[in-house]
């Protein structure tokens, strides 16, 4: 079976990936109020929301940090990744529902570290809206195995 | 909270975002779980006007079937002229006490409007 992953000793520092768009729905922001229990108003009430400073019903922030991961892995040939280690990020603006979301991300460093297997690789991203608007950013230092010998 | 094939389902389906090996639960789901978490306490809800972004560390690995809760506590307030800033510590701590993952989360927090 070939394994097509992209190892730690494959990726390349200032590599630059675009995923593809994901237009986030009413459908979304309902099942991860479901399945996280996240019900503020800021998200499921329609009512309220007409008379805030965003109009309406807004996503999770953590929605679209779990929508823009799966983004990433559909932005490029995969990492062989072996975990999240570690991330920080910021929500800069908001995700109404019909806009259509994708992911900008860079590798800006890769660190060998005590373990032989692996190393970390920093990955910059930027999730952008259908009118270029960062709404979020981030690091996120990512475990990814090394080409095993032999 | 008992983790289950179907949170990791949903959630997948979801988010594209698949766990690295079978029977671990993709990474952010924990994390995402905390929000809802920090509902279900006996302490008022925080006045958020925003989350701000946060920083967040994974420490152990999560498996179906591990039951999580998490421990939230406020580390950091700032106060501004509207509203004030708040940072809290989160610990998600699973069935054998394990620190699994941990971070901070910085909110914006409304001010008791004057009367």
């Amino acid at each position: 079976m070939t394994d097509s992953r992209r190892y730690f000793d494959d990726i390349a520092v200032g590599e630059a990936y675009d995923s593809p768009g994901r237009t986030v729905t009413e459908a979304d922001i309902v099942i991860f109020a479901g399945l996280s229990g996240d019900y503020n108003i800021l998200h499921t009430d329609a009512e309220f929301m007409k008379s805030s400073i965003f109009g309406e019903r807004i996503a999770h922030g953590l929605l679209g940090l779990a929508i823009q991961s799966g983004l990433f892995t559909r932005a490029g040939i995969p990492y062989a990744t072996l975990g999240l280690g570690t991330l920080r990020w910021k929500f800069k603006g908001p995700i109404k529902i019909g806009d259509t979301i994708r992911v900008r991300a860079r590798v800006t460093a890769k660190e060998e570290g005590s373990k032989r297997d692996r190393g970390v690789v920093t990955v910059e991203r930027q999730v952008l809206n259908q009118r270029d608007e960062v709404v979020q950013e981030g690091e996120t230092d990512l475990i990814v195995e090394r080409r095993p010998a032999g | 909270m008992t983790l289950t094939e179907a949170h990791v389902g949903l959630y997948s389906g979801l988010s594209q975002d698949f766990p690295t090996e079978a029977g671990l639960v993709p990474e952010l789901l924990p994390l995402c779980l905390t929000t809802g978490l920090g509902w279900r306490i006996p302490h008022p809800p925080l006045a958020v006007l925003a989350f701000m972004g946060f920083e967040w560390e994974v420490l152990q690995p999560v498996r179906v079937g591990d039951t999580i809760h998490s421990i939230a506590r406020i580390a950091v307030k700032r106060s501004m002229r509207e509203g004030g800033v708040i940072v809290e510590g989160r610990e998600v701590i699973n069935q054998r006490g394990e620190i699994v993952h941990r971070g901070r989360f910085t909110y914006l927090v409304a001010k008791r409007p004057k009367p």
